[in-house]
């Protein structure tokens, strides 16, 4: 998708939009006797069911309703799986040749092991889209090597902040106003510390600072200028002190009892939400999906501030189409249309999802976006700077399983079940084993 | 069908001799017509992918690595099998969750049988209801007892805590992992082996049983010397078929998990299967030919528990 | 497993049938009790919102919102499709299974023929093959060379026959087809398939439905295989509940609701052909 459109407000990029999306579907079509794939022939009004994995929710939903009232042919369903299983099915699949679905959403922590198979993707440069659209930071990841094919649409980004339960802070003598928060706690050790005056003085025994170890912990990693890799791609756990040093920090705080040592993303996380178990989450942009599909029950508020020790990227997404699906070109359309940036802008005003799309980082409807999920904080304000002050880490194939073996370690601590110093060793073994 | 249609056909023939050729023709040929279904597929999509999991396992293929496949290394994967922590991990969890998970089933089913043989009313619901969990699916119960087993918000914690008991976080440590999914086991499977152990009580002649009671013997003696010795061969059957059943947990400490990724069984791997952990390197780390020589070795393993089983076994009727 | 093949009947009236007191009723009732909590509280929770299942001390009586939460989990999740595949999976298995283990149960327990000795040896011995010996070529073949990953017949050949159920119906035809009732017919000029359709079938008709019962159950149980082998595309239920596991939904209300929902075909299938299984599976017990 150009990105050169005149922006002259919603309605007029809309219909610039579509008669691009014609145009290009057009010039598709009108080659398609020169492309090899089976799908090159496709009617494109014939009916189509695409299918598109992703790993959590993406907030399409309504999206879908939208492009199947404009595509009557087009039926789409969507299946989501935890995120280590959709990455590695998503690999066994590519490797098999089929069993892909049409859209295959790949996480940025784990984009770097697609790498060696760009080839097995549609090529979204040959597509009618152009790399403009997101900053190099987030289309690099998603090439091939030498640059020639780009096999991800991005999705979001994980700028990353702060969220609070202002009324817990309150009960608890902190401050609630989000810069006489993010004042408090400017890095980490202060929020650590300000952790500690909570479990004191909060009337709420069940309330603990943080959510899991294992999210602080690469909230805190994400903000080191390289994590568990380096620029030439070797895995640099034991080399690189920030990853020592993030994880010493995150223990220190388990030992001190600040985490509930709840697992993100399984059900008791939810219902720690639900339940008020804890006190603040490192909330990259896309988590706040989670915090509207579970209020507190006891009628508390979420807040949201800068996140200490500034900046920092926490995930996002791409979304691919591999050549294995059954209607390539169709899935293609929806990917791009998905991607575009009147739906991540949408996505954002209504899901909390913070677009990757660079223009939109300025656009005022964005910038000066509030979110009333989160006592009306000027989230496009805080999440576009964030965007902003991203200094990207280099990636590596097996980023995020590193970063699980690295999360499980904390785990293990907070179960009581090793200390921080058993837990490290232990996940240099997985590390060894993730790598070798 | 082919040939038996046309036995059939020449069946009916008039001429004796053409009759007679066909009946033996049909004599001989259809008993292996009859078992050709189970040993065509039982040869091609059994017993070839067992031999062919062997040759992998000789090879260095990751799916990952162009190139690799059919790379002979002869035994290196399983040297590197023997110096891997956490296929010993696995080994360990396997075999422990296994006895947790058969002995206390076993004992149960016994005594579940004994109090089932009594004459009473509802007994046929009695067994219905002992049987029930038995057809419910690995999944089902799995999501089941994830929710039983909860550390903030379980039925079971909260059932210890009328007694004091502390909130036990059941994924957290080994033994109470390994508990906690045994319990899945023992859940579905008491049932159907005390129906196993009921059908043998019932064959045992009720004049043995009189005989020792005009000797005196009480009834746990009777139990002992009686009903255990001649359910003997029913029992060795079900230690078996749950010891392999056993050997090979997959679902449940995989949908147990609450981990980011479910193979890798807990946070220190206390609850990583040789199952799961073979999947881990096969489906998740593409080691085709380290997972097959994983898969191998399990089978060894449960070859020689069942081996050991039955000397055990056999031991134990030479004794008395 | 060497108890000789007497009719049931008889056998139970010469066994020590002692009439149950008190004690005997009240550790069984605790144990049905233990046996269908589990279940029963899926019911509770199922009927329930996720709040209401997460309150201390438990809710243990149902509530309202089942039919809400049916709806919500078939409107999330591909459960329908789901149940279709394995309603077709599950019944195409149990008729072939049941078919094919009659067949060979029958060779084996009434033919002779070369060979039969270690050939039988060796389909008990395959009964302790674990699926996962040959779950990687197994893959590979599925995905590559046939290219029937993704498709139900991945799921459905190679279950087609299994070593359970041969040696189920050999333990069975052995005292249910009397040897005399098969020279008689000889005698008559029958074929062996004149044998099978005339004498063996209506012999082995009860055995075949309870090995057809615990066939369908397995097959719809069934989990290692089908996640390997298929896809959230084309899922199982098993696949499906699994995946209600891992983040689909959270909710965990819908979580057990699609617990229920998937495990309701097999619990109706057992409550209507419950006595009958108890009969199979006991029989099968002292003729093993």
């Amino acid at each position: 998708m150009p990105v050169s459109l005149p922006r002259t407000g919603p309605r007029g990029r809309l219909l610039a939009t579509s008669a691009l999306l014609v145009l290009a579907l057009t010039a598709v079509t009108s080659c398609s006797s020169s492309g090899g794939s089976s799908s090159a022939d496709e009617d494109p009004n014939a009916k189509v069911t695409l299918t598109v994995n992703l790993f959590s929710d993406f907030g399409y939903a309504d999206l879908y309703k939208e492009y199947e009232q404009a595509h009557p042919n087009v039926t789409i369903k969507e299946n989501r799986a935890d995120m280590g299983a959709h990455h590695q099915n998503l690999h066994a699949h590519l490797l098999a040749g089929s069993g892909t679905a049409d859209i295959e959403a790949i996480e940025i922590g784990q984009v770097a092991g697609f790498q060696p198979e760009a080839g097995k993707f549609l090529n979204f440069l040959d597509n009618g889209v152009s790399k403009d659209q997101w900053v190099p930071s987030k289309t690099a990841p998603a090439s091939s090597p030498d640059g020639k094919v780009l096999f991800g649409l991005g999705t979001d980004m994980g700028g990353m902040a702060l969220c609070y339960r202002s009324d817990l802070f309150q009960a608890a003598g902190l401050p609630t106003d989000r810069e006489a928060v993010a004042a408090l706690m400017k890095d980490w050790p202060s929020y650590l510390a300000a952790g500690k005056q909570f479990l004191a003085n909060s009337p709420n025994k069940d309330a603990r600072w943080f959510d899991s170890g294992g999210n602080l912990f690469s909230a805190i990693l994400a903000q080191a200028p390289q994590g568990v890799y380096d620029a030439d791609g070797k895995v640099v756990v034991t080399s690189n002190p920030a990853v020592k040093q993030s994880f010493d920090l995150v223990a220190g705080a388990i030992k001190d009892g600040e985490s509930a040592g709840i697992q993100a993303f399984t059900p008791a996380w939810d219902t720690g939400f639900q339940k008020s178990q804890f006190a603040t989450v490192a909330c990259p942009a896309w988590m706040s999906y989670e915090f509207k599909a579970n209020p507190p029950t006891d009628g508390g508020k979420w807040d949201i501030a800068r996140i200490p020790g500034g900046g920092g990227n926490w995930g996002g997404s791409y979304l691919s189409v591999p050549k294995s699906g059954k209607h390539t070109k169709a899935a293609a359309e929806l990917a791009k249309w998905l991607t575009a940036p009147e739906q991540e802008a949408r996505l954002f005003k209504e899901k909390g999802y913070f677009p990757s799309d660079q223009a939109l980082w300025t656009q005022p409807d964005i910038a000066e976006h509030t979110d009333p999920l989160f006592n009306n904080a000027p989230t496009g304000k805080i999440f576009s700077q964030s965007a902003r002050d991203l200094n990207p880490q280099p990636l590596g194939a097996h980023g995020a399983e590193i970063g699980t073996a690295l999360g499980n370690a904390l785990t293990s601590v907070e179960q009581g079940k090793a200390d921080p110093d058993g837990a490290w060793k232990q996940a240099l073994k997985d590390v060894d084993n993730i790598v070798n | 069908m082919a040939a038996s249609t046309a036995a059939a056909r020449g069946a009916r023939a008039p001429a004796r001799t053409a009759g007679h050729r066909w009946h033996r023709l049909d004599r001989t040929v259809s008993p292996y017509l009859y078992l050709s279904p189970f040993f065509v597929v039982f040869g091609v999509f059994g017993l070839f992918p067992m031999l062919y999991t062997g040759y992998v396992s000789f090879t260095a293929w990751r799916a990952d690595r162009p190139g690799s496949e059919g790379q002979w290394v002869g035994l290196e994967n399983y040297r590197k099998l023997l110096d891997d922590p956490f296929f010993w991990n696995a080994v360990k969890n396997t075999l422990g969750i296994g006895v947790l998970a058969t002995v206390p089933q076993l004992l149960l089913a016994l005594g579940l049988a004994h109090l089932l043989n009594y004459r009473m009313r509802g007994r046929t619901l009695m067994r219905l209801g002992v049987l029930l969990p038995n057809v419910t699916s690995v999944a089902a119960v799995t999501l089941i007892f994830v929710q039983l087993f909860g550390r903030d918000f379980g039925m079971v914690n909260w059932f210890l805590s009328l007694f004091g008991v502390d909130h036990i976080d059941w994924q957290a440590g080994t033994l109470s992992s390994w508990s906690a999914i045994a319990a899945i086991v023992t859940w579905r499977w008491t049932g159907y082996n005390a129906l196993l152990y009921l059908a043998a009580m019932q064959s045992v002649p009720f004049e043995l049983y009189e005989a020792a009671a005009l000797d005196g013997a009480s009834r746990w003696r009777q139990f002992r010397s009686i009903t255990i010795p001649m359910l003997r061969p029913t029992i060795l059957f079900t230690v078996i078929v749950s010891t392999i059943g056993a050997l090979q947990l997959f679902g449940e400490p995989m949908l147990f998990s609450q981990q980011q990724d479910p193979t890798t069984g807990g946070s220190q791997h206390q609850f990583q299967t040789l199952a799961l952990y073979s999947y881990n390197q096969f489906w998740g780390r593409f080691k085709y030919g380290y997972g097959a020589a994983i898969s191998w070795a399990m089978f060894l393993l449960i070859v020689l528990v069942a081996v050991v089983n039955f000397l055990a076994a056999r031991r134990m009727r030479g004794a008395e | 497993m060497t108890t000789p093949a007497l009719p049931r009947r008889r056998r139970a009236k010469s066994t020590r049938q002692l009439t149950a007191g008190r004690g005997v009723y009240v550790v069984l009732g605790v144990a049905v009790l233990l046996s269908l909590f589990p279940l029963y509280w899926t019911l509770v929770a199922a009927s329930r919102s996720n709040t209401e299942i997460h309150r201390m001390p438990p809710v243990l009586l149902p509530g309202g919102r089942l039919w809400h939460n049916i709806t919500q989990v078939f409107a999330q999740t591909d459960l329908r499709l789901a149940m279709v595949n394995s309603l077709i999976v599950a019944t195409t298995v149990t008729v072939s299974v049941v078919l094919t283990s009659t067949l060979g149960g029958f060779a084996f327990a009434k033919l002779r023929f070369r060979g039969r000795g270690p050939l039988l040896a060796s389909v008990v011995a395959t009964m302790m093959v674990p699926t996962q010996l040959g779950i990687i070529p197994l893959y590979i073949m599925m995905a590559n060379w046939f290219h029937w990953a993704d498709h139900l017949q991945a799921l459905i050949v190679p279950a087609a026959a299994n070593a359970f159920g041969l040696f189920f119906m050999r333990q069975y035809l052995i005292g249910a087809v009397p040897d005399e009732l098969l020279d008689a017919g000889r005698m008559d000029g029958c074929t062996t398939r004149g044998l099978v359709w005339h004498v063996v079938l209506p012999a082995a008709r009860p055995a075949m439905s309870v090995l057809g019962m615990l066939t369908f159950m397995a097959a719809w149980n069934d989990f290692y295989w089908p996640k390997v082998v298929m896809t959230q595309q084309n899922p199982t239920v098993q696949l499906t509940l699994s995946e209600l596991a891992s983040g689909y939904i959270k909710d965990y209300s819908l979580v057990l609701t699609g617990a229920l929902v998937a495990s309701a075909p097999v619990l109706v299938a057992f409550l209507l052909m419950g006595r009958q299984i108890i009969d199979g599976i006991m029989q099968g017990a002292t003729k093993g």
